[in-house]
């Protein structure tokens, strides 16, 4: 739920725009430090900021609605963590905009706020959280993908009722307005991000062990012991 | 043909030879005069400025440009409405709601065009340079450019893969479905990584130290476009303020 290029009045692009610049400069010195100190990861975080675009354009089965579209980020924000999300999320809405005409420029803070900043952290949040009370790795992502869509989905709607505050009931009613109205399709979205991880995390726990590793996601298994009894 | 149509066609226009940075500033500035400007007639002279530039000298497929319009409509629509809609004491029209719900969706459509304008005729191979100039850091352009090349290659995969299993039934059920979607997005991942390490061995075999250096292609800039452009926005301005 991307919001479109013109939607919103020109004072609140800019807030928006002001308001996701400090996690984006954070984000952009954690990739410069990143390049700057391991050159060869600049591939991998291209590919992680690929990954997400193309993830965005996979269509999960059986969703109702025209945004049937992972998001991308709460996966993103699991694999490769939230600071580094809001630099890769903010250039995957840039492409996004320029290249398939959703969001759009003026709107590109508003969205950066909502997908690449709240979904992101809130998701990881969540992530660690389900981790802490002692959740394996697939409950989590489970819980970090539907928690991460539906904070974007809250951002969104909330950035939509400052901007168009109801003539009688105010902000608080424009929020359950939007809420109500775009619920048809993000609530089953969430939940299909959310199985869509497991699915996708049960596969990488196989085929892909060694990265998640890497990446601290799985604990390394402890190699045989060597000149054993024979 | 890269498999986005926006992409192709900013390839394929008769503008992709003009300096990008000529090009974002005609477009910004009609992004911000479809923000500023009431919608009538502001947002309708931006509107029909960036559909007869891009139909007309940047020579844009009417088609391509025509769906690339009408992508955001749904979101417009439901937010337009959503938004004129009052629920004070039961629904009903907010004051003004024609009016309201018409100058939203002005604003959005005609900034949309304008965005569009710019997307169909300046490939992001171009636009992503522009972005040094503006202080952005070169690693983070350089993250860019790499997830700009690599999201083709993972799209084609993603579309190879796909009709794979469509060919195998991995799409016959909703079941199978989820589970197809799952190692779909799973072999993406992974191809991505090994596209990744696989080009940073070959880079690293070639001497990888100081970044992905390449000789940047140099579009100059024309005075004539650039005049031509400060009065077309001079006079969309004027006539709103005249009109409004």
């Amino acid at each position: 739920m991307h919001i479109a290029e013109g939607f919103l009045p020109p004072l609140h692009a800019v807030g928006w725009t002001v308001a996701a610049a400090p996690f984006v400069v954070h984000g952009a010195r954690a990739v410069v430090k990143e390049v700057r100190e391991h050159p060869e990861n600049t591939l991998l975080l291209g590919a992680a900021g690929a990954f997400t675009f193309v993830l965005s354009a996979i269509k999960l089965p059986s969703v109702t609605g025209s945004s049937s579209h992972p998001t991308g980020t709460g996966a993103g924000a699991v694999l490769f963590r939230p600071p580094v999300m809001a630099l890769l999320g903010t250039v995957v809405l840039l492409f996004q905009a320029l290249l398939l005409a959703h969001g759009g420029l003026t709107t590109l803070g508003a969205n950066a706020v909502a997908f690449a900043v709240v979904g992101p952290w809130a998701g990881y949040a969540a992530f660690r959280l389900t981790h802490g009370v002692g959740g394996g790795l697939l409950p989590g992502v489970f819980v970090a993908l539907v928690v991460a869509d539906l904070a974007t989905y809250l951002t969104t709607s909330v950035q939509l009722a400052l901007a168009f505050p109801d003539a009688g009931s105010g902000t608080a009613g424009a929020l359950a307005k939007f809420l109500g109205v775009f619920a048809v399709t993000q609530i089953p979205l969430a939940i299909g991000e959310g199985l869509l991880g497991v699915l996708l995390f049960r596969v990488l726990t196989v085929n892909a062990r060694p990265e998640l590793e890497r990446l601290g996601l799985l604990r390394p298994v402890a190699a045989p012991a060597e000149g054993g009894a024979r | 043909m890269t498999g986005l149509a926006v992409d192709d066609a900013a390839w394929a226009s008769a503008w992709r030879r003009r300096s990008p940075g000529d090009k974002l500033l005609l477009c910004l500035g009609l992004v911000v005069c479809a923000l500023v400007l009431p919608a009538w007639p502001g947002s309708v002279l931006v509107a029909a400025v960036a559909v007869a530039l891009a139909l007309g000298p940047a020579r844009v497929p009417a088609r391509t440009f025509g769906r690339a319009v009408r992508l955001p409509l749904a979101f417009v629509a439901v937010g337009a409405l959503t938004a004129v809609v009052s629920v004070d004491g039961g629904l009903g029209w907010a004051p003004d709601a024609a009016t309201s719900a018409g100058a939203l969706v002005g604003h959005a459509l005609a900034g949309g065009a304008a965005v569009l304008l710019l997307a169909t005729t300046t490939p992001m191979a171009d636009l992503l340079p522009a972005l040094r100039r503006l202080r952005v850091p070169a690693a983070v352009v350089e993250v860019a450019s790499v997830t700009y090349r690599l999201l083709f290659v993972l799209l084609e995969s993603l579309s190879t893969i796909r009709e794979a299993q469509a060919a195998r039934m991995g799409h016959s059920t909703w079941r199978r479905s989820w589970r197809s979607t799952g190692l779909l997005a799973a072999a993406v991942l992974t191809r991505s990584w090994d596209r990744a390490r696989r080009m940073q061995e070959g880079l690293a075999g070639r001497g990888l130290e100081t970044g992905l250096r390449v000789l940047p292609e140099v579009l100059p800039s024309s005075r004539p476009f650039l005049a031509c452009s400060a009065l077309g926005l001079a006079g969309i301005v004027s006539a709103s303020l005249a009109v409004a």
